[in-house]
């Protein structure tokens, strides 16, 4: 994982598989550094990530509600077609917004 | 028509290695990419489901799993683990219900796991471990599949 902080937002970058095993290692690090900036906004980019499932959904909804207490928003971006699936499966997007593109590394 | 068994402990990082040698296994039927994420994603619930649910996070269990396909290109897979197994199968069927919301976990492995799966049974009961059974029918790809 790669992020950076630009503004208010804290941008993560996700690569290759997003399963229980990377989560396990990825998850406290997220943590901290939310913590550490507060940021506004935090966007989570998946567009090099090859694998997830509900692990990786169950991070994401915990993340949102990490932020929602801050006050913070989280925003989703660049997810492909079958993440895109089981994302909607989940109703993560009737609470967390999704877009495209944004500001790449 | 083809069939392979596996043997493995209950550690995460195994749950990689195993979805990884199914869709191996399965690459001669030839099948889509969208496919092969469907199977991958179903597998890796069942897998995660029996490591933290089953053996409750301890990577000393052994979960057994089969594949077989046939000639239709019907894909069978079999999860089995010897864990703490279900109670009530019902509820844990319900989309967005987990026992373990403290490990960050969102409750939507068995709503997957009967979304990309043409057939999808559990048999479990209270210390009795648990066996989840996945089918799903390809659809021929191209000419190159097997015949």
């Amino acid at each position: 994982m790669k992020y950076q902080m630009i503004a208010d937002t804290l941008y993560f970058y996700f690569y290759g598989d997003f399963d229980n095993l990377k989560i396990c290692n990825l998850k406290q690090i997220c943590i901290d550094l939310i913590e550490n900036y507060e940021p506004a906004v935090v966007k989570m980019d998946f567009e090099e990530v090859s694998f997830i499932d509900s692990t990786g959904i169950g991070f994401v909804l915990a993340r949102y509600k990490q932020l929602k207490k801050m006050g913070s928003e989280l925003i989703i971006c660049n997810l492909s077609r079958t993440n895109q699936t089981l994302f909607h499966m989940s109703g993560v997007f009737q609470i967390i917004a999704y877009e495209r593109n944004g500001v790449k590394l | 028509m083809n069939e392979m068994t596996m043997r493995f402990l209950s550690r995460l990082e195994n749950e990689s290695f195993a979805r990884t040698s199914i869709v191996a296994f399965l690459m001669p039927l030839n099948p889509s990419v969208e496919e092969v994420m469907e199977i991958k994603t179903m597998v890796a619930e069942a897998l995660t489901n029996a490591m933290i649910h089953g053996y409750e996070g301890k990577g000393d269990g052994w979960i057994d799993v089969s594949v077989s396909y046939d000639e239709t290109h019907t894909i069978d897979i079999t999860i089995q683990d010897q864990g703490c197994g279900i109670e009530n199968i019902a509820l844990a069927m319900q989309p967005l219900y987990t026992t373990k919301q403290h490990l960050e976990r969102s409750g939507m492995g068995m709503t997957i796991m009967s979304s990309f799966a043409d057939d999808f049974h559990v048999e479990s009961s209270l210390g009795n471990g648990c066996i989840v059974r996945l089918r799903k029918q390809l659809h021929e790809q191209t000419e190159n599949a097997l015949q």
